[in-house]
């Protein structure tokens, strides 16, 4: 263990030398050896080998490159060859045989599989139940993030560790404090409603956060009567506001059936009285609509063992229909769907919407979450993305620590909904790839992130148990109450986890982003011209859609008293009847206008539109990497396009600072003054060195920020806004130099940022089945299976 | 509805209709019907009533009314013109046409039942979409369109063939086939073993399904492995063998010294015993003793139309929602084109591991272009190009009798023909397959593809007419008709894949799997208004915004060096920005940085077209720009 873990809390339960990880491929050949360690933070594996095939990855700040989180860890499986057996382990047990693997099944969907051939028997036997154990922690203060978080305390006086970075992180609303909601409420310009407190302390409900927002005509003194009244004490909260005024509300079931009418009554008046047009409250019941948590829980599982546990090969006949028996694609669309229904709502109707449930503390999360995406573009940037979860996930009180089962507790409280929220966002991600700020890699690592148990924003149910827990905790290692004390990073703190370079793969080149309006209030403003762009599209399209269908057929919409109306075709069996729900046709009507990566985003519903998420669900799988393809190649070529118009910007705010500062800036001091004229043949590349004007690259954040333009941060020198650097390829040396310098790197995949390799399918990397390879124990039963065999 | 081409306003000048006026196609005078008060039963908006023109090109439908909705087929695209509904009929609109067409779609019209308009409109659409049963010209002929380039050009087998490097040592040229004695559905030259004579060939004739012997389609530039395509060997149920034959494929395998030649037979192992029963069969192992018989399960022409029949059944008019992705999988189609695709994969393995190989099914007309083509594809960048690609339909398609006439059936009235079959289509789609898992490595888009398939069936250009190279000659093809390739190379720009990277020596392995095979919806469901219909890509469309904006840049840099460039205080600066601006135009597709001309290194043919050919562009506008800053 180095100095570098010890600090931040993590100590070595047990070890074992001579272990071989397998890397699946047809022989053994390929396998590392090494020690495999348990601490009570990670499951490691220390080796001086370096895996076959791999030049590339991203350095992850707390875990190396074949680590596991204890918290990531699903199930541990022993397996003993010779007599066949193989057990698994859960907290606690015995283990009766001397195992000669262990087979890990991670939350993110890898596999990992270790041999103990040349390892002592005893010490291989500790370790797994070591690993078992500690996976599954009886005392949630035994999450690692207490340690880590008390660490961070106790190192704080000096420098700091943990790298923590007071940038990122702390740019993100976390909305535990008046001064976000206030923020947010002038941002949406929801000038009726008002930030309240009553719950201060966490005295009124024990789930809902200090500080939210409910309608300036209701009072803390009803408020605080209300609360009894409904599941959990949960006071309707306020989420967003329209631009026309419209509100969406979340609230939970009202327990009191006597109270019931009367208090609905009163908080729909309430938010009619908070709408410009006092116009009515449509109330949406997601529990009747959508599927529950544990369905969910379910089709994940169902498509995990698709995708990752079924031998690829034999599985490739029944492919489409185990995707669609998993259920987990209807269930992205139910959501999908729902909330396009509320955006209709919203904005077609102009009418408040209540998401009803009755806890409020799951489907809501998504679907209050997937409304404000589709209609807010500030939630698409990548701090309106973070602040939004912040808001709709955390400080709803989503209860992650259960969903998360981090304890192992109650597998019924298990469920991916925050996964399956995140495949939504992915789903309008691929259909409007240029409307986020964030990329794919974004969405993947923020859900391995929950897997991380140090993170503020996946540890506890509600703001009320961060308190109570980190109190305790601080009570317990006698460190002194107060703000400072316990603090655990949110997972926006990024630098956590990764350097400031990896963090560029969150970026996407293809965003079109009005960053400066939506940071000042002007999201309204941007809405605004959201609206008229609309309607001006629709007067003046371009020629070139005249003419072709999009004007034709797509555009016309059945009038009243039209033709279409009084025809009714009924031919046997021919023609069906066009029977369109409203919302259905408000959908058809935006679909036939040009998308607006800044405007409204309506999600194509058709099944035969939405995809599997690939990079999530497929990345660890050895066949299904397309060596230098996939969407990354698409995404390399991009950035370094995007990279070189950073690198022009700043080369024109250099001439427009004026020549001085041209003269004195870097460029100009490491080139060559003797050469007075470029030679008239083709350019002799300032060859290894880095270009001059390459090094020049204050590519600002966002570029439009108005800036003081004469000095060139040199911080930022080193660093662009994109993981792929035009700098970072040779300058065309002769004149005959093709676009060999800019092709796709090799260590690309359609796995990238991720690779497969050294994580462990069925089947081996060249085909041979996993079977041949376990030589006793030669049933390889799924994880269902598995779990319930007791041995 | 458009068809893609009036839609892309590729050409338009020519063929928008510009309300009810203008009729013309360059000169030549188009027939016109025009009728009124027709419904058109939408299956999507209902009925709506409004004109129907027709022409000896097209079927042009307008909705009266404010939202106007506009249908465009070209006749080609119709393969049924069914009539429903009788005199004595009852209820709306039951009374009308029915129209079945090529393109995914069906079309239905309701017409008064008083008059004669419906015998009218139907005898009119039967005559012009089916002019071959009426003994009229296909509208090919007829069309005088003009465009800058002439298609006919892109392809002259000998200049591919020596771009491939051949003659070589072990192959020659022979042009045995100049008057198509030796197989009639073979090209006229034709790449055989060194070593076979001109009677060898003629003997090897006798042995294989319409004498559709054995030659070269491809050979590897390093280590001179073959591809080599064919049709089935005719053993017949006795298990005839034949010496010439055997030693034939002999001189194949030692051409390179290959020490196992593979044949690969297309089809599933059943089917090619099946076909002993009609005289076919495969290479025995005992008569090619130094061959290995792969079977790779392809299955045939009928299959392949029945899957595509149920997969427009769950697209169209409304897509199944219910079931989708089980629904999909019952149709099989893209089981099939994984088939395809995987065997293509393993031809190109074995040839760039240094093997030849020998690929055919039974007729080599139909899934050996399928596997070859895409092998090829594979292999060598060059048919990754744009042109390289035309060149590759040419070669591999047109020249080698893929029977187009039959498959597509066009002119012809015969809708229920067992012959029609969407194989072309299939291939296609894994191109398509291919472009999506490698984004970067084809110089053509999207569109591309879709306006070929259009064209395939809309019959205005000559490029896919006819089953083989003997029927086009005895027509005058390329004399009578325009080449598609015209129309696509006199404006490359909508074809270009911005993302395109040139990597030449790079074999492109697709992973056929289910994981990521897709349907391609924006060709198979782009008739349903649900869907939003976009112009190209949006990610192609948001790059070249950012390229026009790195130009933008570029220029703009450009400007104030030349406006700075005497004061000798910022020359240091300067010679500095013109090894970036260098660089940057070395990333930058020729077409986004305004450079004039360049001859393609590939073709020797056009001068006078924009090309791609980075290499030169680069040394160009490197020149250009030192100019510039002097």
């Amino acid at each position: 263990m180095v100095g570098e873990e010890e600090k931040r809390g993590e100590i070595v339960v047990n070890e074992v030398n001579f272990v071989r990880k397998c890397i699946g491929v047809d022989s053994s050949q390929d396998d590392l050896w090494g020690k495999l360690i348990c601490t009570n933070f990670k499951v490691s594996f220390v080796t001086h080998n370096s895996l076959p095939q791999q030049n590339f990855r991203y350095v992850h700040r707390l875990l190396g490159e074949h680590d596991v989180p204890l918290a990531c860890v699903e199930q541990v499986v022993t397996v003993n060859d010779a007599k066949g057996k193989q057990k698994v382990l859960g907290s606690n047990q015995k283990l009766k045989f001397n195992p000669t693997e262990l087979i890990l099944y991670c939350k993110d969907l890898r596999i990992l599989r270790f041999r103990f051939d040349q390892a002592g028997p005893e010490g291989a036997k500790k370790v797994c139940l070591a690993i078992a154990h500690y996976s599954q922690p009886a005392d949630p203060q035994l999450l690692f993030g207490f340690e880590y978080a008390g660490s961070r305390y106790y190192n704080s006086s000096g420098e700091r560790v943990n790298g923590v970075d007071p940038g990122g992180g702390q740019q993100t609303a976390l909305f535990d404090r008046p001064s976000d909601w206030d923020r947010e409420i002038k941002r949406t310009g929801a000038s009726e409603w008002r930030v309240c407190s009553v719950n201060e302390g966490y005295v009124v409900s024990p789930s809902l956060p200090e500080y939210f927002v409910v309608p300036a005509s209701l009072a803390d003194q009803d408020l605080k009567q209300y609360a009894c009244s409904f599941t959990g004490q949960r006071i309707p909260l306020w989420c967003w506001n329209h631009p026309n005024g419209s509100a969406l509300v979340r609230m939970s079931s009202i327990s009191d059936p006597q109270q019931q009418r009367k208090l609905d009554q009163r908080i729909c008046t309430a938010i009619t009285k908070s709408h410009p047009q006092r116009s009515d409250v449509l109330k949406s019941d997601l529990d009747k609509q959508l599927p529950n948590i544990q369905e969910v829980q379910a089709a994940l599982l169902k498509l995990r063992q698709a995708c990752v546990i079924e031998p690829f090969e034999e599985s490739e006949e029944k492919w489409l229909s185990s995707l669609e028996a998993s259920r987990w694609m209807d269930y992205v669309r139910a959501f999908l769907k729902h909330a396009v229904e509320v955006v209709y709502s919203l904005e077609g109707k102009h009418t408040s919407v209540i998401l009803l449930e009755e806890e409020d503390r799951d489907l809501s999360c998504v679907v209050a979450c997937l409304v404000q995406l589709m209609l807010d573009p500030h939630c698409r940037s990548l701090l309106g993305f973070q602040a939004l979860v912040q808001k709709e996930w955390v400080m709803a009180g989503h209860r992650f620590l259960d969903r998360c089962n981090h304890l192992k507790k109650n597998d019924k409280e298990e469920s991916p909904l925050f996964l399956l929220f995140l495949d939504c966002v992915w789903q309008l991600l691929n259909q409007y790839p240029s409307a986020f700020e964030f990329s794919e890699t974004y969405l993947t690592v923020l859900s391995d992130s929950m897997w991380v148990p140090v993170f503020s924003t996946f540890l506890f149910n509600c703001p009320k148990q961060r308190a109570d827990y980190s109190r305790d905790f601080a009570r317990s290692r006698s460190i002194p109450l107060g703000d400072q004390a316990l603090r655990f990073p949110p997972v926006w703190d990024w630098s956590q986890q990764f350097s400031p370079k990896d963090q560029t793969l969150f970026n996407n080149p293809l965003y079109v982003g009005k960053s400066a309006t939506c940071v000042q209030n002007g999201a309204v403003k941007s809405f605004k011209r959201t609206k008229k762009s609309y309607s001006s599209t629709l007067r003046g399209l371009p020629p070139a859609l005249r003419n072709g269908q999009l004007l034709s057929e797509v555009d016309t919409l059945p009038r009243r008293n039209s033709l279409v109306l009084r025809l009714r075709p009924e031919l046997g069996g021919g023609a069906r009847e066009p029977c369109e729900s409203p919302c259905e046709r408000f959908m058809r009507e935006r679909f036939s206008r040009p998308a607006e990566p800044q405007g409204t985003l309506l999600p194509q519903l058709l099944p035969s539109h939405l995809a599997l998420w690939r990079l999530y669900f497929l990345r660890w799988v050895p066949e299904a990497r397309i060596p230098r393809g996939g969407p990354p190649a698409a995404y390399h070529k991009l950035s370094l396009l995007v990279d070189e118009i950073h690198t022009l910007q700043s080369r024109l705010r250099n001439y427009s600072s004026g020549p001085h500062n041209a003269t004195s800036s870097p460029s100009a001091l490491t080139s060559t003054p003797s050469s007075r004229r470029p030679p008239p043949v083709p350019a002799p590349a300032p060859a290894p060195a880095p270009s001059p004007i390459l090094a020049l690259v204050p590519a600002p954040k966002p570029p439009q920020r108005p800036q003081s333009l004469s000095q060139p941060d040199q911080q930022q020198q080193h660093q662009g806004r994109m993981y792929f650097r035009v700098s970072s390829l040779a300058l065309p040396g002769s004149g005959s130099g093709s676009g060999s310098g800019s092709g796709t790197p090799d260590y690309l995949s359609s796995s990238f940022p991720f690779s497969p390799v050294g994580n462990l399918c069925r089947r081996g990397l060249l085909g041979t089945p996993l079977s041949k390879l376990l030589s006793g124990a030669r049933i390889w039963l799924s994880t269902e299976t598995l779990a319930n065999e007791t041995l | 509805m458009p068809c893609l081409c009036s839609q892309s306003g590729v050409a338009k000048s020519v063929f928008d209709f510009s309300e009810d006026v203008g009729w013309n196609l360059q000169g030549l005078r188009l027939k016109v019907s025009g009728y009124k008060d027709i419904i058109y039963i939408c299956p999507f908006n209902g009925a709506l009533k409004g004109k129907v023109f027709i022409t000896n090109y097209r079927l042009y439908f307008k909705s009266d009314g404010d939202h106007v909705v506009v249908l465009d087929v070209p006749l080609g695209a119709i393969s049924r013109v069914e009539k429903m509904g009788g005199a004595s009929s009852r209820g709306e609109n039951s009374y009308g046409l029915d129209i079945t067409c090529k393109d995914m779609r069906n079309l239905r019209f309701a017409l008064k039942q008083e008059g004669h308009s419906r015998r009218d409109i139907f005898e009119i659409l039967f005559r012009y979409a089916f002019p071959l049963s009426h003994g009229l010209q296909l509208f090919a002929f007829l069309s005088q369109e003009k465009f800058e380039e002439n298609g006919w050009h892109v392809y002259k087998p000998m200049e591919e063939f020596r771009r491939q490097g051949l003659p070589t040592e072990k192959w020659r040229i022979s042009f045995l086939n100049e008057d198509y004695k030796l197989c009639d559905t073979y090209p006229t030259i034709l790449v055989v073993p060194f070593k076979a004579t001109e009677d060898d060939l003629q003997k090897v004739a006798t042995f294989r399904s319409r004498c559709r012997i054995p030659v070269l389609s491809w050979i590897h530039k390093d280590n001179q492995a073959v591809i080599v395509r064919c049709s089935q060997p005719l053993v017949g149920m006795s298990g005839k063998r034949n010496k010439d034959d055997e030693r034939y494929l002999e001189l194949i395998r030692e051409a390179n010294s290959t020490p196992k030649l593979t044949i690969f037979d297309a089809r599933p192992n059943v089917n090619a015993v099946a076909n002993k029963a009609t005289g076919g069969g495969y290479e025995g192992d005992d008569a090619y003793q130094n061959a290995e018989l792969v079977f790779l399960d392809i299955h045939n022409i009928h299959v392949m139309r029945e899957s595509l029949k149920k997969l427009k059944d769950i697209v169209y008019p409304n897509v199944e929602e219910a079931h989708w992705l089980s629904s999909l999988e019952s149709t099989h189609w893209l089981e099939h084109i994984k088939l395809v695709l995987s065997g293509a994969i393993q031809v190109a393995d074995k040839v760039s591991s240094g093997s030849s190989v020998v690929v055919h099914c039974s007729d080599g007309w139909d899934r050996t272009a399928q596997l070859t083509s895409l092998a090829m594809l594979m292999l060598d960048s060059h048919y990754r190009t744009l042109r390289g690609f035309q060149v590759l339909l040419e070669k591999e398609w047109i020249s080698f009798g893929h029977k187009f006439a039959s498959r597509i059936g066009h002119g012809d009235k015969n809708h229920a023909d067992q012959d029609r079959s969407p194989i072309f289509l299939q291939f296609i789609d894994c191109v398509w397959q291919m472009t999506k898992q490698f984004p970067t490595a084809f110089e053509f888009n999207e569109r591309l593809l879709m306006v070929i398939l259009d064209h395939l069936f809309s019959c205005r250009f000559g490029t896919f007419l006819y089953n083989c190279e003997s029927v086009r000659d005895s027509n005058h093809l390329r004399l009578k008709t325009v080449s598609l390739w015209s129309l696509v190379n006199s404006d490359t720009s909508s074809y270009i894949n911005p993302f395109y990277t040139e990597e030449s020596s790079r074999v492109l392995y697709p992973v056929a799997s289910m994981r990521h095979l897709e349907l391609w919806v924006t060709y198979y469901i782009r008739w349903n208004p649900r869907i939003r219909q976009q112009q190209q890509s949006p990610v192609e469309q948001r790059y070249r915004e950012l390229l026009a904006l790195r130009d933008q840049y570029l220029k703009k840099l450009q400007e104030l060096q030349l406006s700075d460039s005497s004061p000798s205080a910022h020359l240091s600066n300067s010679s500095a920005s013109s090894a970036f601006l260098c660089h940057a135009a070395h990333h930058a597709p020729a077409h986004a940085l305004l450079i004039h001309q360049h001859t393609h290194t590939h073709t020797h043919t056009h001068t006078h077209t924009h090309t791609h050919t980075h290499s030169l562009a680069h040394s160009h506008v490197r020149l250009q720009m030192f100019m510039y800053i002097r």
